[in-house]
Formats: structure tokens, C-alpha cells, sequence
């Protein structure tokens, strides 16, 4: 119970700030939008020359695309602080969540709501959902609903578990920034494509390293079934919505053993 | 008395990679890096009782941040032991601040963009206060600290005094019973640091709070602390009463001359190597002076003198005084 | 001169202390290429070319864009957090001018991504992939000044912006869609010979095609003789305007700075 008052006081004040100052928040959340809106803007001008990707259409493509921003828009309003950890710790603000009697990782998760990402990502997301969603021939009935439902949730414990997973590096390295910009943000750009268009080396990436793949491709494959399914083994299809919970599960019991780098280095 | 801190032996070195210059030493370290220790506290015990007032001063770099760091959980000795209140700080993290109250000074924990009240709104559900004890405490210390002109005010809006009234107040809403106070006063004026020290003084009267803090300003320590410890280069150099340190100090004099061309000249001394009478007589001897006097050295003096190596307390010229 | 000089040394030098991002730098650099030759690849399918262009000269486009884009980034809210901070009048108060000391350091920064981490992925590539070769040894040389060029077109364009941080609140919005605008109209992700009729007609009137498309086809001698002078002419022409807007945006903003004290 406190826990939740916690979380809603912090989600409260998180939406308060940013609402100082409704302008820029307003220009912010366009920019947001509009900067996610680019690469959507690449394939739709690349499809009107090339018409398909590896038998993959414009619509089947933005939905793809599609359930990457709601994941990600969950992922924002719950993960910001973990997303951004690496500062926290150069800024030495990580040292005021030691003294507190709460959990660290439940502090970090609750604390801090991005917002104006999140209304850019979700709105980006939701339009292109609506876009596609009923133009690529999915059967929208309650297996399918329940699936994607599924999916969506997994597709948050994917990424929130590779926020967790980088901040832990955190007390290893100063700088992770590098790291963080190829294995996430670089990976998700490029999970906006069926994988099968990518070598082995990138395909397994994005399947066992960061498991992307189980964000969109396989869950939208389920809903898809479009022939390049045929190089992966089927059962990814099914278990696409657990793999989150693998995931956040491993990097959270990487965050415990690296936590306590923190207390013999600090920052 | 009881008491609540029993520190030993405590020690912390860090690793800091050595950066050369030069283009050559720049790409040398992109592949072997040279690291040097730095001993940032290094072999010191202390015990505190219940209820007092500790001031920890010592120059920038001497060890007070990591000090302060260890008792309050957030780092872990490399060598020796800390024990608070039962607690083995860094181990029991979460039962253990429960009862501590920690303001760093230089990083404030309120919401930048809101009003003070938010903050302390969620400081109520974090340490679970119950509402009436956060309501008799915050009506108390805005009371105390003056805070209710500014309560409802965007953080941002205040000025340093006003938030660090803040940040003492957001730390102290659950009643701890133990207070850590890095550098509270630091860039304060005059009004606000008065401010602070008074409620300083007002918690550990009438709650019997044990405070510890740190500090740059000798009036702090002077106005507020029953007691000093000094730190220098990770050593504990001095722990005692105020008064003590002064009384170690009053063989020192310091004379102030004016002279006859308008030039003003001062010396400081300890009488019992060079006793009064052959200082003066000297002085008279040599100059044309219009003016004397003689003073005490000030505490802040002392505490300069020590720091720049001109005062050594275990000096030749302290024998024989019993310290 | 020699000032600046000294600051584009120091900045790469500070770039180097951080061992991790060294090394992630190339990586992600090599990564970037692969992935996209192989969505290229991946478009092009079965056909050997498409409007006349081949996926060979798409890669090439692709590799030299990269190069170029990887020595631009740096940090774009450096003037904003200045200003902010009030601390851009100690800067006034240097005796080097300001503009020049920060195309120094981003220069140096710049340097530092195209030779450590851009010419190892570069190289790397080239084991898998065969690029265009330039048209000439001539070209070569011309395509590095005209990548110069368009590095101070967008270096301008980036300045001007920022400069804007003097009256607004926060420009990270601004600058933010101005970088969306150069990924898709310089022709960063889709190159420039697919876009719609109209659209490329249109980029052709901006400064956007200027920056990276100019020496591309410089490169691969689509621009040759009298149209080759032209290209470069409109670089040249597009850094003069911009120059003068973005001079007059600088005066105007220190002015404000110091009739009102921030």
C-alpha cells in the first residue's frame, strides 16, 4: 500500500514539473514526436520507390514499428531513471536513495516519469497503430487481444530489464554511454525492421543479446505470418510474451550482485 | 552517556587513474592505465554518546564527505568498523535510516519545479510518518525556520537559505534520532546561517537528537557544537571541546603594530619560547611604534594556523600542558 | 590561430580519456554500416539497379554520409546550458572569440570520431563490401574540401539555433527537429535520388542537399566540370548566408545578454 502512494505522489509531481512550463513542454512533446515520426517518414518515402522490404509492406512495417513506441512509451513513464542512471551516478544523486528505508531498484522505477517521451512515443504508436492495424488482415478476436496484451507487457519487461542490466554496468564503468547507444538505442531503431533482412550477426543480437526480436517481430509475426517466419523456429512465436519476464528477472539479479560495487567505490 | 556511534579504525583508498598530457600519454592509456591511491580516510576511531553535537571540520579533500558517507550506509569501510545504534550501517541498510536524517548541502533532494510542500509530501509516505506526527512536525519546523511565507512556492523561486531550510526540513520529518548534516550552512548569509544553527540547537535540546555535521565555518562549530572533531588527509587529528582547543591555544598572542610611517606590521608568538618581555622589548627596540595591541588568537585562526602546517598540536611548545 | 588549434587538440585529448566509449565508438560505427547496407540490400532484393542507380553507389552514399554525420556529433545545447548557467559571460570575457573557440572544440571532437572511430568501420566495410571507387584522384581531393564545406554548412546551421537560447526557454525542441529535418532531406537515411520528384525539387532550393549530397556526388563524378563549380559555388554561397544570419542572431543575443543581465 505505501508503495503505491508512493508511486502516485511521484508520478503526480513528475507530471506537475513538466507542466510549469506548458510551452516548451508542448514544443518538447512535438519534437519528440516528430523525431520518432523520422524514421517512419524513411520507410514510407523508401517503400514509395521499392514497394516491399522482404515481402514485408508499408502497413505490415508501421505496425511493427507501432508496437515498439507503445512498449517504449510504457517503458518511459516507469524506467526514466534507470534510462538516465548513468548520470545519477556522476551527479552523486544515487547516494540520497541509499539513506532512504526503501528499496533502491523500487525507488528507481517509481521516482521519475518522462513524460513528454512517453506522450510522444505513446501518441506516434497509437496513430500508426490505427494506421495499420486494419489494414494487414489480423483477426482481432479475444486469443488475439490476449496476445497482444502479452506481447505489449513483455515487450516493457524486455526493455525495462536492458535499462536495469545497463545501470548495473554502471558500477563498473564511468561512462556507459557508448554501450547503452548500440545495444539499445541503435538496436531498437533497427528491430523497426523484419530482422530477417539483417546478417547472422545482427539476427542474433537481436534474438539472444538483446532480445528485441521478442518485442515486434515475433509477437507481430503471430498476428503477420508472413513467409520469412519460416528461418526462426516457431516456438518464438510463443513465448515472445515470457521471454520479458526471463529477462527483467536475469538483469535484475545482475543489479543486486553489482549494487554492491557501489558501497566499496561510490562515485 | 549512551553511546550511539562506535567507530574503529575505519579506512578508505581509492584508485584514481593518472591522466598525463600530451597526445602521446592520451593514446598510452587508451591501453595501460596507471592509477595512483588516494587515501581518503585513513585509520579513524571515534566513539559519539547520545544526544551530542559533533562538528566535523578539516580542509576541502580531508576525509569529512567519505566519513559522513560511512556512517550513513552509503559506502563500506575497506578496513575497521562502524556501528550506529546497533545497526552495522552499510549491512542493515534499510532498518538502519529509518532513524537517520541525512541533508547533503550541496545536493538538494527537493523537486526542483514544485513547491516545498510536494516534497515533503512524499518524504511522508517514504519514511511512512503518520499524518499527525508529519503534521506536528511541519508546523513546527516552518515555525522555527520561518518557512511559511514560502511554502507554496516553486522550489526554483527560493533563495539558497530558503531551500536549505528545506532540505533540513525534508530530512527530519520523521523525527530521526541520528542527524548527518554535510556542509548546511555552506554559501549561506549571515541571517539564514543563524537561522539553521538555531534549529540546530532546538532539535537536540528538547528531542535529544544526535546531530553530526560538517562545516566550513568556525561560527558553526563555535555556536552550535559541544564538541570538534578535526580531519586532515584521512586522519583524525584532533576530537575534544572548543574550549579545550582555544585553552591549548592561549600561549599564542598575536601583536598588531601601528607604526609611526601609517605601516602596520602583526606576529604571532607562543610566550613560552619567547616570552613577552623579549618580544616587546625587541619590537621597541627596532621600530618607531605609534600603536599596540595584543590579542588572543581567534579559533578560526587556530584552526588556519593547523591546517597550513603552522600549528602543529602535538608541537614542542604544547609539552608540559597536560594535553 | 594557434589558440584554436591548441582547443581542437584539447578536446580530442579529453575525448580519449574514456577508454569504454573509445572502443564502443568503432563498434557502433561498424554496426551502423552493416545494418543499413543490409536494409539497402534488402530493398533492392533482385535489382541489379533502380533509376539508374546501383546498390553499390546507394552503400557509398550511405559510408561517406556516416563519415560526415559521426564528425558532427557533438553536444548541441552547449550554448543553452551557457546561457543558462550565466556562465556564457565568463566566456564573453575570454580573450578568444567565442563562435570561433566552439567550431574549435567540435572540430576536435569531430576529428576524433573520424579518425578513430568512422576509419576503422570504414575499413572494416571495405573487407565485405566493395564501395565505389571515387572518380578520380581529382575528385577525391575536390570531395574533401566540398566535406569541409558541408561540415560548416551544418555546423552553421546548428549554431544559428543555438543561439536562439538567448531569448527562448529551451531550444532542445528546435534543435531537435532540425536534426530530423537533415536526416530526411540531406539524404542521411534514404539518399536523395529516391525521393519523390517534387520533394527532390524542392531540397534543391535549401541548404539540406548542400551538406552531404554535394560531395557524395562529387565523389562518384555525377558532378563534373562546369556542374562540379556549381555545386561547390552554391556550398560557398549557403556558408556566406548563413555565416551573416548567424552573426547577426550572435550580436543581437550578447547584446540582450548585456543590456539585461541574462
Amino acid at each position: 500500500m505505501g508503495e503505491l502512494r508512493i508511486a502516485a505522489q511521484s508520478l503526480k509531481m513528475s507530471v506537475r514539473s513538466r507542466m510549469q512550463y506548458r510551452v516548451d513542454a508542448l514544443v518538447a512533446t512535438i519534437a519528440v514526436f516528430v523525431r520518432e515520426s523520422a524514421n517512419i517518414i524513411v520507410i514510407y518515402l523508401a517503400l514509395l520507390k521499392f514497394d516491399v522490404i522482404n515481402g514485408w509492406n508499408v502497413n505490415e512495417l508501421l505496425f511493427l514499428f507501432s508496437i515498439l513506441f507503445l512498449t517504449y512509451a510504457i517503458v518511459v513513464s516507469l524506467f526514466a531513471d534507470l534510462r538516465d542512471f548513468s548520470r545519477m551516478i556522476r551527479e552523486g544523486r544515487f547516494d540520497r536513495l541509499l539513506v532512504r528505508p526503501r528499496g533502491l531498484l523500487f525507488q528507481l522505477i517509481l521516482n521519475n516519469a518522462d513524460v513528454i517521451a512517453s506522450l510522444g512515443h505513446g501518441l506516434l504508436g497509437i496513430l500508426l497503430f490505427v494506421l495499420s492495424a486494419g489494414r494487414v488482415g489480423i483477426q482481432w478476436n479475444l486469443v488475439t487481444i490476449l496476445y497482444y496484451t502479452g506481447a505489449i507487457i513483455g515487450g516493457v519487461l524486455i526493455q525495462g530489464g536492458i535499462f536495469i542490466f545497463f545501470s548495473a554496468l554502471s558500477f563498473y564503468f564511468v561512462e556507459t554511454g557508448s554501450i547503452r547507444s548500440i545495444f539499445y538505442w541503435n538496436m531498437r531503431k533497427f528491430a523497426g525492421y523484419p530482422i530477417s533482412i539483417y546478417n547472422r550477426l545482427i539476427q542474433t543480437i537481436l534474438i539472444y543479446v538483446v532480445p528485441f526480436a521478442f518485442v515486434n517481430y515475433f509477437p507481430a509475426q503471430y498476428l503477420l505470418r508472413k513467409p520469412d517466419m519460416a528461418n526462426y523456429n516457431e516456438a518464438y512465436i510463443y513465448i515472445a510474451p515470457f521471454v520479458g519476464v526471463g529477462v527483467y528477472l536475469a538483469a535484475y539479479l545482475f543489479w543486486r550482485v553489482s549494487v554492491r560495487r557501489y558501497y566499496s567505490t561510490g562515485n | 552517556m549512551e553511546t550511539i556511534i562506535a567507530v574503529e579504525g575505519i579506512r578508505k583508498y581509492y584508485k584514481v587513474a593518472k591522466r598525463d598530457r600530451g597526445m602521446r600519454a592520451a593514446i598510452g592509456q587508451l591501453f595501460n592505465r596507471k592509477y595512483e591511491v588516494k587515501k581518503a580516510v585513513d585509520d579513524i576511531s571515534f566513539m559519539i554518546g547520545r544526544g551530542e553535537i559533533v562538528g566535523f571540520i578539516g580542509p576541502n579533500g580531508a576525509g569529512k564527505s567519505t566519513t559522513i558517507k560511512m556512517l550513513s550506509g552509503i559506502l563500506y569501510p575497506d578496513a575497521g568498523s562502524v556501528e550506529i545504534d546497533g545497526f552495522v550501517p552499510y549491512k542493515q541498510r534499510k532498518q538502519y535510516v529509518k532513524n537517520i536524517g541525512v541533508v547533503f548541502g550541496q545536493k538538494s533532494q527537493l523537486n526542483w519545479d514544485l513547491p516545498l510542500i510536494e516534497s515533503f509530501e512524499l518524504m511522508k509516505f517514504i519514511y511512512k510518518i503518520p499524518q499527525e506526527q508529519y503534521e506536528e512536525n511541519l508546523k513546527l519546523f516552518s515555525e522555527l525556520l520561518d518557512m511559511e511565507p514560502f511554502l507554496r512556492q516553486p522550489v526554483r523561486q527560493l533563495s539558497l537559505g530558503q531551500r536549505m531550510r528545506g532540505d533540513i526540513v525534508a530530512a527530519l520529518l520523521h523525527s530521526p534520532e541520528l542527524v548527518f548534516l554535510d556542509e548546511p550552512t555552506i554559501g549561506l548569509d549571515v541571517v539564514a546561517k543563524e537561522k539553521i544553527r538555531e534549529f540546530i540547537r532546538y532539535m537536540n535540546k528538547t528531542r535529544k537528537t544526535t546531530i553530526i555535521f560538517t562545516t566550513h565555518d568556525m561560527q558553526d562549530i563555535e555556536k552550535v557544537c559541544d564538541r570538534l572533531i578535526i580531519i586532515d588527509k584521512g586522519k583524525k587529528i584532533y576530537d575534544g571541546s572548543i574550549d579545550e582547543i582555544k585553552n591549548k591555544y592561549t600561549n599564542f598572542k598575536t601583536i598588531e603594530i601601528l607604526l609611526e610611517n601609517g605601516g602596520k606590521e602583526t606576529e604571532t608568538f607562543d610566550i613560552r619560547v619567547t616570552p613577552m618581555n623579549s618580544v616587546l622589548q625587541k619590537l621597541f627596540a627596532e621600530k618607531h611604534i605609534k600603536d599596540i595591541s595584543i590579542c588572543e588568537p581567534e579559533i578560526d585562526g587556530i584552526i588556519r594556523d593547523i591546517y597550513e602546517g603552522r600549528l602543529l598540536l602535538d608541537s614542542p611548545a604544547m609539552e608540559g600542558t597536560g594535553v | 590561430m594557434r589558440a584554436y588549434v591548441e582547443i581542437a587538440v584539447k578536446k580530442f585529448q579529453d575525448k580519449m580519456a574514456y577508454r569504454l566509449d573509445f572502443f564502443m565508438g568503432i563498434v557502433n560505427t561498424a554496426i551502423t554500416i552493416v545494418v543499413y547496407l543490409c536494409i539497402y540490400r534488402a530493398l533492392y532484393g533482385n535489382s541489379v539497379e533502380v533509376d539508374g542507380i546501383t546498390y553499390q553507389m546507394v552503400a557509398t552514399n550511405f559510408v561517406i554520409t556516416l563519415g560526415l554525420s559521426n564528425a558532427f556529433g557533438y553536444n548541441e545545447m552547449f550554448l543553452q546550458d551557457k546561457v543558462r548557467d550565466g556562465s556564457i559571460t565568463n566566456e564573453l570575457l575570454k580573450p578568444v572569440s567565442f563562435i570561433f573557440r566552439l567550431l574549435a572544440e567540435n572540430v576536435g571532437e569531430g576529428a576524433f570520431k573520424l579518425i578513430f572511430h568512422f576509419l576503422p568501420a570504414l575499413l572494416f566495410t571495405m573487407v565485405h563490401t566493395r564501395l565505389c571507387p571515387p572518380q578520380s584522384a581529382l575528385h577525391l581531393l575536390i570531395m574533401f574540401g566540398s566535406v569541409v564545406l558541408g561540415y560548416l554548412i551544418l555546423w552553421l546551421l546548428s549554431f544559428i539555433i543555438q543561439t536562439w537560447s538567448f531569448w527562448l526557454f529551451s531550444v532542445w525542441g528546435i534543435i531537435t527537429i532540425k536534426n530530423v529535418l537533415v536526416n530526411i532531406l540531406a539524404g542521411t537515411l534514404l539518399p536523395l535520388w529516391f525521393m519523390p520528384a517534387a520533394l527532390r525539387r524542392l531540397i534543391s532550393y535549401t541548404p539540406f542537399e548542400a551538406i552531404y549530397f554535394t560531395p557524395v556526388r562529387i565523389y562518384l563524378g555525377e558532378l563534373s566540370g562546369a556542374q562540379l563549380l556549381l555545386g561547390v559555388a552554391v556550398q560557398v554561397i549557403w556558408i556566406a548566408v548563413l555565416g551573416v544570419t548567424a552573426n547577426v542572431f550572435w550580436k543581437k543575443g550578447v547584446k540582450k545578454l548585456v543590456v539585461q543581465g541574462g
